[in-house]
């Protein structure tokens, strides 16, 4: 089916408001904890640049095309609720995103063209997958090789270690959260 | 991610971009200096 047709079978509405949504980031940045930056937690999508907007492309039927289509899963995704993003694999940053430009509402999200982050926290990962937004809030972000960060809270830095999880240096969390809110001139994620 | 089935498609056209227009550039720490020593009376 055509992207044309597949349009056709929805409707269609305009706004001049960004629709807002929940989405979790990945982080990297350099053993000192300067050069953060946001990545998409799956794939090797692009980092979202600060005070740049994040443009979704897509190359998965073929040539590169626009995203987001209707008979792709490409686009920025952002989700309406905050339980969903607790299967996302590794998350280091939780926030609110302007998605805007194109978008394709469903039925538990959003996939756009254009997003920015609005808001954003760090979180403990492991945390966030047992109790969500429950969780205790991290006390250190390890940096690991290929320059992940991850935010953990003391036990589960702890239970880390034991499991071999061992990063290459800790930071620590508020000097991160605050450098990284400073990075993309963002507010603080209350919840 | 499974995010379900599409809806509907939404032409978003923002009035004023949701992006800061500038990032402000931390202000550099003042170096830190010795104090000039006390002249000798």
């Amino acid at each position: 089916m055509t992207r044309t047709t597949l349009d056709r079978a929805l409707p269609v509405e305009s706004a001049t408001e960004p629709v807002v949504a929940w989405r979790a980031w990945a982080l990297t940045g350099r053993r000192d904890g300067t050069h953060l930056l946001l990545r998409p937690v799956v794939g090797r999508g692009r980092p979202w640049l600060p005070g740049r907007p994040a443009e979704a492309g897509c190359r998965m039927l073929g040539p590169f095309h626009e995203a987001p289509q209707l008979g792709c899963s490409c686009g920025l995704h952002g989700t309406h609720g905050l339980d969903l993003l607790r299967r996302t694999r590794c998350p280091a940053v939780l926030g609110r995103v302007a998605l805007w430009g194109r978008v394709i509402e469903h039925e538990s999200g959003f996939r756009a063209q254009y997003g920015y982050p609005q808001r954003l926290r760090l979180i403990c990962q492991f945390c966030f997958w047992q109790w969500g937004t429950h969780g205790v809030q991290p006390a250190v972000v390890g940096w690991f090789p290929r320059g992940e960060l991850l935010p953990m809270c003391d036990d589960h830095a702890e239970m880390a270690g034991r499991c071999g999880m061992r990063p290459q240096a800790w930071l620590p969390f508020d000097e991160i959260e605050q450098r990284l809110r400073d990075t993309y001139a963002v507010d603080p994620l209350a919840i | 991610m499974d995010i379900g089935q599409p809806k509907r498609i939404i032409e978003v056209e923002p009035v004023t971009l949701p992006v800061p227009e500038a990032i402000p550039v931390p202000e550099p720490r003042p170096a830190q200096t010795p104090e000039p020593a006390e002249p000798a009376p």
